[in-house]
């Protein structure tokens, strides 16, 4: 029954959404034009079905020239009456009425919100709309292509992850923030990082540095990197969300500051380093607002492990599946210059990954004081 | 009552035998055996031992070799002895069979069985020699289709009732209406095997076929059903009685399924009656005897067939004594032996006769002629099973006649698929029944062996939901337990955990026991019956709720004893098993996969109405449009899609039934029968000429 009052509160709002923000009126009528589509091929008597963008490698290309990720044209189409897609269908259309009733109300939600926000039994049923969150997730991907939106477009954010520290100031959401007045913990980078959030209002930072994770950002923070080498120091938690990537973009462009990367030596390092530059597979639709081309790889390099003359109990041998994982990344054509093809080349030779932490085995800010200021001196990186 | 029967052979032998000695050498030969050092017995003093046996000495020992194993199967074994031989000598005189069955009991683990039939009846001097003496009888020297085929069957029940309990076998019969009834009393002699007639000093009683008669009948305790013509059988015997699986119940519905012209009525040990009443007023072909083949006869056989027969040269003997072997097919023979179609058949050497065997060995004769065996039929098989096994499929296959060991023999298949397993029909009075006889040790061992069809985790599976332990004696259930075992047994889903049961029969009589051994179940068991949609484990027994009747009928039915309870394996036997199971398997496989795409596009739909209703109101509160009008929209888009194959769209979004298949979709041979949640079981509805319709006739049951 709640779907019922839901229904109800809507209506008012959608016959009119001339009366949205424009930014929101733009995404409420693509919406709507998807709805059109379902009712148009009702009326005609068909089957109807969804273009759904193929978020596969296979439909993604990279654009050498712009130095990004891009989709390709190729869709799936996606048909109601089709046993294997019906549920999807549904979902879609579910979703989709979902990011309708947050626009028209104005609200915004994490994807956990969305997916309690539409999980229901459907009616004469034991089958539930939503048996995970995986499939409104993925639900909302589609949507995402579908209509060439943005996520935050549909008002839906992720949870925070990834910090920021450095010699910044920034406006988010009206409050005044001094990143250089963060204590230990940092500014908590927020899912949604789109202008009418967040406005830049003072930068005195030089370049951007961004780790891979929690645990190495905090020696930088702790031995006030970013205070002597006059940066902004972010990470990502790993793979770093699009808020993040997406504000490091902002950065980037709006503010003409350098990227530099400082991430494990691995096959999956490797790859961060890519989604940063390059935009990621499974968003590719979003390389264009979020990819850095000019992003650098600082470390950690393969060669490290005996340029540093770090002690042999620091390696972790490399498992079947990292071997396989930096096999298929040396095939990327975006992995495909020579420097790149040496250094997995290198790893695959070494038998043994390397992470961050591992330079603290020669002394605690050995990250901090030297290999990173020698590195950035030398202009010593991968491109 | 082991005891007992050693003692009485021991007697017999001192009287009788006199000189034999019983124990090890002693007496009058200790001389002698002291002298030879170290021997344990001359040659002369076990030449002394050395004599005859007689046939019944030797079944009287080995009664298992006849089905007399157990008390149990020993009731089971009389009645069938005598059915066996009521419905071969209805048949074989044009007589539709009627049979009654009596079984009272007389003391402690003694009954007595009565068969009365409505057959020719048997003249006067034969009457001893048919009931007292073994092998002896009509059907072990010809090659004729028939239930009984050696002439020990019922001598031998008598000669066990004698020995149990001390009571001669009892016979009335009557040949026409104004003829006396003629009345017996006899008894085994075992040691020579001969009949002993104890009433009308020695010679029985005729009884008039008048008033008096009756009155005499009644005033002496003769029982017997007022027919013009027939015979009835009565023997006294140790037994025990108990339904379930191997009973004389089970046995006498299976023979009702086999022989669906035939009418029987039976009266169990309590007094509750049962009828089995005729399917059909049609008697099956009288199958014509055949003499043998030359490709199934032995060496052995040959010589003793050479040195007993009139003819006066090889040549006509080889006509005369086989079928199949013309004058040119003699010639051939003799010529393929070397030797002359003139010779003396009586004087060939050895060497000569085993000559002739390789030359017919060689000769190519023509197959047997197979107008002597005959088969139920397809049509009868369908519509006796369907009377027997409610289900919801059923389909039939008879293979063409062919021959093993120059015996001409034919296989039939039937098949039920669907419906409730025997366990869950039973009656509540029934099932304390079964509980209350049972000698099982646990309940599980109890449900398995009670129950056709029911396998090991099947029984785990109602234990395990009636909440009772595995181990727990049958008798030892109070109310409460006894109450939940049955509700649940009604109640649980055994469609997985049933096996498939399989109802052997041969000539038409069901076999009940040793299914291990048989051919039948081995191939069974060797067939593929994943490829028609039935789960089955390597080398067991499919699993689902099937009923399989296989029934071989052939002039010499190759058992693997006397008891007649296996099929010998023989390799022509198993492939035309297999080729006639497959034939079925086909079948149930093109229904199974029929029935299961029905489903499946049921599901489809189903799926379809439930999602629609989701996506039109996603999508009416995305944009201004009426919910319940695009719903309507969308499922009539749904219809279309899913109409392939079905036209009827029912509201409920229930799977709707697909347009039947007839039976000649299927090659012929099945029924198929609405599925049981259709409620009312439609009674054969087949297309294919089963238009004369009987009314139901499920055996009734009357306390």
């Amino acid at each position: 029954m709640a779907k019922r009052t839901a229904k109800s509160e809507l209506e008012q709002v959608v016959v009119n959404p001339s009366r949205l923000p424009p930014a929101d009126r733009r995404t409420f009528e693509r919406l709507q034009r998807l709805a059109e589509r379902v009712v148009t091929a009702a009326e005609l008597g068909r089957d109807p079905v969804l273009d759904v963008p193929a978020r596969t490698l296979s439909n993604i290309q990279y654009n050498p020239k712009k130095g990004i990720l891009q989709m390709g044209s190729a869709t799936n189409r996606r048909h109601l009456f089709n046993l294997n897609q019906a549920r999807s269908f549904m979902q879609t259309l579910l979703v989709a009425s979902g990011a309708a009733r947050l626009i028209a109300q104005g609200k915004t939600t994490s994807l956990r919100g969305m997916y309690y926000l539409l999980k229901h039994t459907i009616e004469g049923a034991r089958e539930e709309t939503f048996d995970e969150q995986e499939e409104s997730d993925s639900a909302i991907e589609d949507l995402e292509v579908l209509l060439n939106a943005l996520r935050e477009e549909l008002h839906l954010y992720a949870k925070n992850a990834g910090a920021m520290v450095g010699e910044i100031v920034l406006v988010d959401s009206g409050d005044v923030i001094d990143c250089s007045r963060m204590g230990s913990g940092g500014y908590s980078i927020p899912s949604i990082v789109e202008p009418e959030v967040i406005q830049f209002r003072k930068c005195n930072a030089k370049f951007i540095l961004h780790v891979e994770k929690d645990t190495v950002w905090r020696r930088f923070n702790e031995d006030k990197f970013w205070k002597k080498h006059h940066c902004i120091l972010t990470h990502g938690g790993g793979q770093p969300p699009r808020g993040v990537r997406r504000l490091l973009y902002r950065m980037h462009h709006e503010l003409k500051l350098p990227v530099y990367c400082l991430l494990d030596n691995d096959p999956w390092g490797y790859y961060i380093y890519s989604v940063i530059k390059q935009g990621s597979i499974n968003l590719a639709y979003e390389s264009q607002r979020m990819a850095i081309p000019a992003a650098r790889f600082l470390g950690l390099r393969a060669k490290d492990y005996e340029q540093c003359g770090l002690s042999p109990s620091v390696r972790i041998a490399l498992n079947e599946t990292d071997r396989r994982r930096a096999k298929q990344i040396a095939k990327y054509p975006w992995f495909a210059k020579k420097e790149w093809q040496k250094e997995i080349k290198q790893l695959l030779d070494n038998g043994f990954k390397l992470e961050v932490e591992a330079l603290i085995s020669k002394d605690i800010s050995y990250v901090t004081e030297e290999y990173t200021p020698k590195r950035l001196r030398d202009r010593d990186w991968l491109d | 009552m082991e005891a007992k029967w050693v003692a009485v052979s021991q007697e017999d032998r001192k009287g009788k035998g006199g000189s034999a000695n019983a124990g090890p050498p002693s007496n009058g030969d200790n001389k002698l055996a002291s002298s030879v050092s170290k021997m344990r017995a001359t040659a002369q003093a076990l030449a002394a031992k050395q004599r005859e046996i007689s046939v019944s000495e030797f079944f009287a020992k080995n009664r298992h070799l006849l089905g007399f194993d157990n008390p149990r199967k020993a009731l089971l074994t009389t009645v069938k002895e005598a059915v066996d031989n009521a419905l071969d000598a209805c048949e074989e005189a044009g007589i539709l069979p009627e049979v009654w069955i009596q079984i009272q009991p007389t003391g402690e683990n003694r009954f007595r069985v009565d068969v009365q039939d409505n057959g020719p009846g048997i003249v006067k001097k034969q009457i001893p020699l048919i009931f007292g003496k073994l092998l002896y009888g009509s059907k072990f020297h010809r090659l004729r289709m028939s239930r009984g085929q050696q002439g020990i069957g019922i001598s031998a029940a008598g000669m066990y009732g004698l020995l149990t309990t001390g009571k001669p076998v009892k016979i009335v019969s009557k040949i026409a209406r104004d003829k006396p009834a003629h009345y017996y009393e006899i008894q085994i002699d075992t040691k020579r095997n001969v009949p002993e007639i104890l009433n009308g000093r020695g010679d029985g009683e005729d009884i008039p076929p008048n008033e008096t008669g009756r009155q005499y009948m009644e005033k002496r305790g003769i029982a017997w059903i007022e027919l013009e013509h027939g015979t009835r059988v009565t023997i006294e015997l140790e037994g025990r009685y108990q339904r379930g699986r191997g009973s004389v119940e089970e046995y006498l519905e299976l023979t009702a399924l086999a022989n669906p012209h035939v009418t029987i009525h039976y009266q169990d040990p309590e007094g509750h009656q049962t009828s089995y009443q005729r399917l059909t007023e049609q008697l099956p072909p009288e199958p014509k005897e055949i003499k043998p083949h030359p490709y199934g006869v032995e060496l052995g056989v040959l010589v003793a067939m050479l040195r007993e027969t009139e003819a006066t040269t090889l040549a006509r003997f080889l006509k005369e004594s086989f079928s199949r072997v013309s004058d040119s097919v003699a010639q051939r023979i003799c010529e393929a032996a070397k030797l002359s179609g003139r010779a003396n058949p009586r004087r060939l050497s050895r060497q000569e006769a085993e000559a002739l065997y390789q030359a017919i060995q060689q000769t190519k004769i023509p197959a047997p002629a197979t107008d002597c065996v005959w088969p139920i039929g397809e049509q009868l098989l369908l519509r006796a099973l369907h009377q027997m096994v409610p289900a919801e499929f059923y389909a039939a296959a008879t293979r063409p006649p062919a021959v093993y060991r120059g015996n001409p023999f034919i296989v039939e298949v039937a098949l039920a698929y669907g419906g409730t397993p025997p366990i869950q029909r039973i009656s509540r009075e029934a099932f304390e029944d079964l509980l209350a006889e049972t000698d099982a040790r646990t309940l599980r061992q109890f449900l398995a062996a009670t129950f056709d069809g029911m396998g090991a985790s099947a029984a785990d599976k109602i234990l395990h939901e009636a909440q009772l332990p595995r181990r727990i004696m049958p008798s030892n259930l109070d109310e409460d337990q006894r109450n939940r075992l049955y509700e649940t047994i009604r109640n649980v889903n055994l469609f997985e955990g049933q096996t498939m049961t399989v109802l052997r029969y041969a000539n038409r009589v069901p076999l009940l026991f040793q299914a291990g051994a048989c051919a039948i179940t081995q191939t069974v068991m060797q067939t593929n019956w994943r490829l028609y949609g039935l789960e089955q484990a390597r080398g067991a027994l499919p699993t689902g709720p099937v009923t399989l009747m296989v029934h071989i009928a052939s002039v010499w039915v190759p058992f693997t004893s006397e008891s007649k309870e296996a099929i010998a394996a023989y390799p022509e036997i198993q492939r035309e098993l297999r080729l006639a199971l497959q034939a079925v398997g086909r079948k149930l496989g093109m229904y199974l996969r029929r029935r299961q795409r029905a489903a499946h596009e049921g599901q489809r739909r189903n799926l379809f109405l439930r999602y629609l209703g989701e996506v039109a109101t996603a999508v009416s509160m995305i944009t201004p449009v009426d919910r319940e009008k695009l719903y309507e929209k969308l499922v009539s888009v749904a219809k279309r899609k899913t109409a392939q194959a079905d036209l009827e769209f029912d509201e409920h979004g229930r799977p709707v039934e697909l347009p039947q298949l007839t039976a000649q979709d299927y090659g012929g041979g099945v029924l198929v029968v609405d599925p049981p949640d259709a409620q009312q079981p439609n009674p054969l509805a087949s297309p294919e000429g089963l238009e004369t319709q009987q009314p139901a006739q499920t055996p009734s049951r009357q306390p």
